[in-house]
């Protein structure tokens, strides 16, 4: 006996699967992504009978054919070794359809447990199952459950007991084909069977037969199985000629009729079919007028919910991160290691501190999705919005998602997790760093006013945001053009009915996102906060041009003489001593890496209308775009600064002329956000190359469209 | 006599078991009105997924709703709910069925 076992859980889409995950493992799961695709992967862990129990959450699929990534998922996880039992979970409240997917697991001889889900539903309905015939039927045991009540657990675990303890007994299912299908794959079996190989001997003949039959890619593209490839188009012909029988469907058709019979003997109906609430729920929520308006106003709660309502949770968090870092202040003290210090406090802590606070956004904004997911509203969402989306090259799917890109990339990229198809996923993760961030936003609150009269400043706004709309659509196109061509999957989505979603099940969603964001910020974030941190103190510059520490003293010296009850003075004074420390500052920044990079990149940044000042601000902007802003105020010496630092605007503008200005924001809305934002890309598009592809074409585009716009202004002599 | 019109609007004739004589595409079927497969055409994509669904021949289904904007059709077909594009569901073939039992 082994002491630890492999539980496949298998189901169609909305059968409640994540439920009875939930109810099996709870807490203890682990969120991943399958090698190559962007598919979800979960496992989960329990005890049973004193066994340790591993059970992976396989994505929802009707079928076990490949027609799309998900289903690839479940075919590969299936026919490797070490699965040593089938978990599937079935809607009972419609088993023709949720028993299609039973009626393919059951051939591949895996010993196998149904749980006949939403029980409660098919009561309602009237359904009433003749458990034995059908357990007899599949070959495999059945119990009833409510997975969201968590009903039915107990009978569950002490079945799944059971069928672990006897897995080499179980029992096989009566499915048969028709004679003339089953011939075909008798002949086929046979010579699947001679070929002898070893690496399949735990799955029977047959499962290959049939799906080499049906032409299933994912089984045509094994290489083993080329030598009988020739036998399977013979008896595909055989079939067509003989029995005018069509290839590809003729399967799905006799699974069908199959389980038509099955269900004739085995499932009564009593009552009547009550007209669903969710029917009538959908008659305003997808109604042809309505059905937008409604979209709109449900997108614009959840946006408040995220923003609003999490506010106050930011305040706390911002304040005890400036608590903590006084609190390690006071307690090291500044002649102990003042680099690590202050590497410590103003790298480390006001660096991950900086990101933690977006914390309540993200709890807050995956508990709002989590409820319209599982609720059923999300699809009704997409089903309303693909007609518009679609004429962008998009789905429907992708409107949220780009929405939140307004706020912060990151939790959207987090959030095209709900669109289904693999290339418009990809697709809307590579366009989202082009929808404007509220990072940005600083930037230009910076620069608008510095260079723009009043009247033109919320006509300049509204054009920088459309313009990264608009590249954004120009991107989508031609990535469906080039990189993603071809016809995408065909489009089929299910509309679930609506539920009541569990608290539980609500928690555990928003703390999957968490913990992620955690991780992140616990790993890259904290060392892109460390390197910047060097970069912009180090080396640390000794001699200076002017003595800057005597101007200081100077100063201090007047101001202390200076009576508090002069007030002008005393303000003069103290601006004084401002401007001789951000000048100190200002000498100190460009003696460092950063500020020398500034330098070295110059010539590179030079064509587009930036100096060195700007390059620099650049480099500091890769941690999070805001910085650009409170660089730029280093530089030019005007000490702390915000986008509302009027000195700060007067500086830019004598320094730069317009289309500069122009250009640095059309640059900041381009190149890529920040570094988070390359880190979430390449963990949510699961690969390195994509996200560096994803950098560096970022930063072409940026480049050269202002290279061009500076390049066109300078020689129209616009804004110079 | 007057001919009798099919009911169901797809502006065929009724023949004499009360079918509607006329086979259409899913994507014209009204709102509200059922029918039953008559055949997913060969030609059309992603046959087998729409077969996995239960979309094959025989399978009776009701058109529920038209998304705003075109588009997006949604069916019901074996007690679920499915949307699929119309240019999918120009390719099946189906029969209306009377109205009103």
């Amino acid at each position: 006996m082994k002491s630890r076992y492999r539980i496949a859980l298998a189901g169609n889409p909305n059968c409640g699967k994540t439920c009875i995950f939930n109810a099996l493992t709870g807490a203890r799961q682990h969120v991943g992504n399958y090698p190559g695709v962007t598919v979800e992967s979960k496992h989960g862990f329990f005890e049973l009978n004193g066994y340790e129990i591993e059970l992976i959450d396989l994505p929802g699929v009707y079928s076990l054919s490949s027609s799309s990534p998900e289903e690839e998922v479940v075919f590969q996880e299936l026919t490797k070794p070490g699965i040593d039992l089938i978990l599937n979970v079935v809607d009972s409240s419609i088993p023709r359809r949720s028993l299609y997917l039973t009626t393919q697991l059951a051939e591949l001889h895996i010993p196998m447990v149904l749980a006949f889900n939403m029980a409660d539903d098919a009561r309602k309905k009237g359904l009433k199952f003749d458990i034995a015939k059908l357990e007899k039927y599949f070959g495999s045991p059945i119990v009833q459950t409510v997975g969201c009540k968590a009903d039915g657990i107990k009978p569950l675990l002490k079945t799944l007991g059971t069928a672990l303890e006897n897995l080499e007994t179980h029992g096989v299912p009566m499915l048969s084909y028709g004679a003339d299908i089953d011939d075909a794959i008798n002949a086929i079996s046979e010579k699947i069977d001679a070929l002898d190989l070893t690496q399949y001997k735990h799955i029977p003949a047959r499962f290959f037969a049939i799906k080499l039959l049906e032409h299933d890619t994912a089984a045509m593209q094994l290489k083993e199985f080329e030598p009988v490839h020739s036998e399977v188009e013979e008896q595909i012909c055989h079939l067509l000629d003989k029995h005018a029988i069509e290839a590809d469907t003729f399967m799905a058709d006799r699974r069908y009729a199959m389980l038509s019979g099955a269900c004739r003997d085995t499932i009564t109906m009593t009552g009547e079919r009550r007209r669903e609430i969710s029917d009538k729920i959908d008659m305003v929520m997808t109604n042809k007028y309505l059905g937008l308006p409604l979209f709109f106003l449900i997108i614009y709660l959840t946006f408040y919910f995220t923003f609003i309502c999490a506010d106050p949770l930011m305040g706390y968090i911002e304040e005890f991160f400036g608590w903590l870092g006084e609190c390690v202040c006071r307690v090291w003290s500044p002649e102990t290691l003042p680099y690590l210090r202050s590497m410590v406090t103003d790298g480390i802590i006001g660096g991950v501190g900086g990101v933690l606070v977006f914390l309540p956004n993200i709890l807050f904004l995956f508990f709002a999705i989590a409820i319209l997911e599982e609720s059923g509203y999300m699809s009704r969402a997409a089903f309303v919005m693909d007609g518009i989306m679609r004429k962008f090259g998009l789905q429907g799917r992708s409107f949220v998602p780009l929405v939140l890109g307004f706020g912060c990339t990151v939790p959207a990229i987090m959030a095209t997790r709900v669109i289904e198809s693999e290339r418009d996923r990809k697709v809307t993760i590579m366009v989202l760093p082009l929808f404007s961030c509220s990072a940005r936003l600083p930037i230009y609150a910076l620069i608008i006013p510095a260079f723009f009269p009043l009247k033109y400043q919320a006509t300049m706004m509204w054009v920088i945001y459309v313009i990264g709309v608009a590249v954004a659509l120009i991107g989508v196109r031609i990535m469906k053009n080039t990189l993603f061509k071809g016809e995408g999957e065909v489009y089929l989505m299910e509309l679930p009915p609506y539920r009541m979603p569990t608290l539980k099940s609500l928690l555990l969603h928003m703390w999957d996102r968490g913990r992620m964001y955690l991780q992140k910020a616990g790993t890259i974030i904290l060392a892109t906060s460390i390197i910047l941190y060097i970069c912009n103190t180090l080396p640390e510059k000794q001699v200076f041009s002017q003595d800057y520490d005597k101007m200081a003293s100077a100063i201090s010296a007047k101001l202390e003489s200076t009576p508090e009850s002069n007030k002008a003075a005393v303000e003069k004074l103290e601006e004084e001593l401002a401007v001789v420390e951000n000048a100190k500052q200002a000498e100190m920044l460009e003696y460092t890496i950063s500020g020398r990079i500034g330098h070295l990149a110059e010539p590179l940044f030079r064509p587009i209308g930036f100096d060195w000042k700007l390059a620099t601000a650049s480099i500091g902007a890769l941690a999070a775009k805001e910085v650009f802003v409170s660089q730029l105020g280093i530089l030019f010496a005007e000490g702390e600064t915000d986008e509302e630092s009027v000195p700060l605007r007067e500086q830019l503008a004598k320094n730069y002329t317009r289309l500069q200005g122009f250009c640095i924001m059309l640059f900041c809305l381009l190149s890529i956000p920040c570094l988070a934002t390359l880190a979430i890309i390449r963990r949510e598009l699961n690969s390195t190359k994509l996200a560096l592809a994803e950098a560096a074409g970022l930063f072409v585009l940026a480049y050269v469209t202002t290279l061009i716009v500076y390049q066109l202004g300078m020689l129209l002599g616009i804004g110079v | 006599m007057t001919e009798k019109k099919c009911s169901c609007c797809c502006g065929g004739k009724k023949t004499e078991n009360g079918k509607c004589a006329k086979e259409v595409s899913l994507a014209e079927l009204p709102v509200g009105a059922t029918a039953r497969i008559v055949k997913v055409m060969p030609k059309a994509r992603g046959r087998k997924k729409l077969a996995d669904v239960g979309l094959v021949a025989g399978t009776e289904l009701l058109m529920e709703a038209h998304a705003p904007f075109g588009g997006l059709i949604r069916v019901r077909v074996l007690e679920t709910s499915m949307a699929l594009h119309s240019e999918e569901a120009a390719n099946i073939v189906i029969q209306p069925e009377e109205k009103g039992e």
